[in-house]
């Protein structure tokens, strides 16, 4: 059941939040030991405060739904591990913004979903928490770092979820699960209580069944937060009233660059996608992006040293506590040289005025959100057009110059090659989540590739 | 900027410095990154238009609908 049509239902009297919250429970204990997309599960406090709603006057828009949020934001009293070795056993003393705002509008907390290590990295295969599975064939990783987030959502074990993106952490996982993640335009929503990657490229946003899950979501968590310097003024309209725009009219991007680079059978899903849209109504044109080749380079110049900052205490007191990736990532963020920041910075601006070109003649851009299928758990390379390369670099270009763009941007699900999702990327003018949500909407609309749904009992069963 | 990678001994009195001790694999590593990277930095430094300021933490956002 989608989140939209749980909380109808709630709110109709058809089953109560204690109900939502035991089958969620019970779907977890039942699934996630052959998924690991939980870290923790708050059982118990979820029916104590599922309990407490159910006497409270108020009654919001998410009132006793049941999410789950990736264990790098806050949840008052429950551990955020970040799933690394250096953060277990530490209990967030309050609610991270997006979790308080999630409260307030009725939902409820179920617990703490899987990531890579300090969500730095795409894969979500922790050395301190194991992997999380792909629940479209469990032997293959869900991509990261939100993979908890991205696997929850599939397998439904949470109504929706909350993951957070930095270079791609949402959109991979929902591509590479068959599910809707949207990574809202940075400074969107406030990301106090969240452990930092990048205070530049950072945001938090929703992973779940549709753009109108997503909507429901969104519009619950975002907004201006004081205590968080980098969040933006400006309005946030009601997203889920402005879904059944349709997109008759709207000027509608492909960048071919990106399409003639994925396996060809991911190329021809979204080309069959784009047509889709084609036949809605939206104007479909061939977009150039400047620099995407560069945009990854630019991208590392500021990931890399203001991670290296944010974990600095730690690089010097538990440096072999962390895994060898992520050590390596850091290190590499620590010693680049010091106008090599400035210069990423300098980039970014220069790369923004590109892309903010390209949108002036289209109001929305589309891609591929992954130019492969999920490669299995412990693969380090993938092939693409018989070229092995490392996956990291197959990745970089789908998904870095929309996040280095502070661009909101989203993976919907657009068809299956092998039996495995592949994911359309929608890419919106900044703060133009609206026109992203309501083209995602009008194609889920339209066909079903978003309401497939992965074998579970078969394959979580290990 | 000069291109060429530093020795791992320049690495590690960097990162000695910065207060962190970092063990010969993980300084190759590093090392192995900036001999992929530093050649792109220095491109873009070139390339990059004279005049072109830092982006701030966060890019303007005048352009809220």
């Amino acid at each position: 059941m989608s989140l939209a049509c749980l909380a109808e239902g709630l709110r109709a009297g058809e089953l109560s939040p204690r109900e939502a919250v035991e089958a969620y429970l019970e779907r977890i204990e039942e699934l996630d030991g052959g998924l690991n997309a939980y870290i923790t599960v708050r059982a118990e406090e979820a029916l104590a405060e599922a309990a407490v709603l159910e006497r409270a006057a108020e009654r919001g828009p998410l009132w006793g739904v049941p999410v789950a949020v990736k264990d790098v934001i806050d949840v008052a009293g429950a551990p955020t591990t970040a799933a690394s070795k250096i953060l277990a056993g530490n209990v967030a003393p309050r609610d991270a913004a997006a979790v308080e705002r999630l409260r307030r509008a009725g939902a409820i907390v179920l617990g703490k979903l899987n990531t890579h290590e300090f969500a730095y990295g795409a894969t979500t295969t922790s050395p301190h928490f194991g992997p999380a599975r792909n629940p479209w064939s469990p032997e293959r990783i869900c991509g990261g770092s939100s993979g908890g987030s991205g696997a929850a959502a599939a397998a439904d074990l949470a109504a929706g979820t909350l993951g957070t993106d930095t270079a791609g952490s949402i959109r991979i996982p929902a591509c590479f699960c068959g599910v809707s993640g949207l990574r809202p335009s940075t400074g969107r929503v406030s990301n106090r209580g969240v452990v930092p990657v990048s205070w530049t490229l950072d945001t938090v946003g929703p992973v779940a069944r549709s753009a109108e899950d997503c909507a429901l979501l969104l519009e619950a968590i975002a907004g201006h937060d004081p205590a968080d310097p980098t969040t933006a003024a400006a309005s946030v309209p009601a997203y889920s009233g402005l879904l059944d725009g349709g997109v008759e009219g709207l000027r509608v991007g492909l960048v071919e660059s990106l399409t003639e680079r994925a396996d060809p059978r991911i190329a021809e899903a979204v080309r069959s996608a784009v047509a889709e849209l084609g036949s809605l109504g939206a104007r479909v044109g061939s977009a150039v992006v400047p620099l995407l080749d560069e945009v990854g380079t630019m991208n590392q110049l500021v990931m890399l040293p203001e991670a290296a900052q944010a974990h600095l205490p730690w690089l010097r007191t538990r440096l072999s506590d962390y895994g060898a990736d992520v050590r390596a990532r850091l290190l590499a963020g620590l010693l680049l040289p010091p106008t090599a920041y400035v210069t990423g910075q300098r980039a970014r601006r220069w790369f923004y005025e590109g892309v903010r070109a390209v949108l002036d003649r289209f109001d929305l851009l589309v891609a591929p959100t992954m130019p492969i299928l999920p490669p299995p758990i412990g693969e380090e390379s993938v092939e693409l057009r018989g070229e092995r390369i490392p996956y990291r670099l197959a990745l970089i270009p789908f998904n870095s110059p929309w996040s280095f763009a502070g661009l909101p941007a989203m993976s919907i699900p657009c068809g299956f090659v092998d039996g495995l999702p592949v994911g359309l990327a929608l890419v919106g003018r900044r703060f133009d989540e609206a026109t992203v949500l309501r083209t995602a909407h009008a194609f889920q609309q339209a066909t079903d590739r978003h309401e497939r749904r992965p074998a579970l009992p078969a394959a979580a069963a290990r | 900027m000069n291109d060429a990678a530093p020795s791992l001994e320049l690495l590690r009195s960097l990162a000695e410095q910065q207060g962190v001790s970092p063990a010969d694999a993980d300084l190759e590593a590093v090392l192995g990154f900036l001999r992929a990277i530093l050649p792109a930095l220095s491109e873009l430094e070139r390339r990059i238009p004279s005049g072109t300021p830092p982006a701030g933490l966060f890019l303007p956002d005048g352009e809220a609908p």
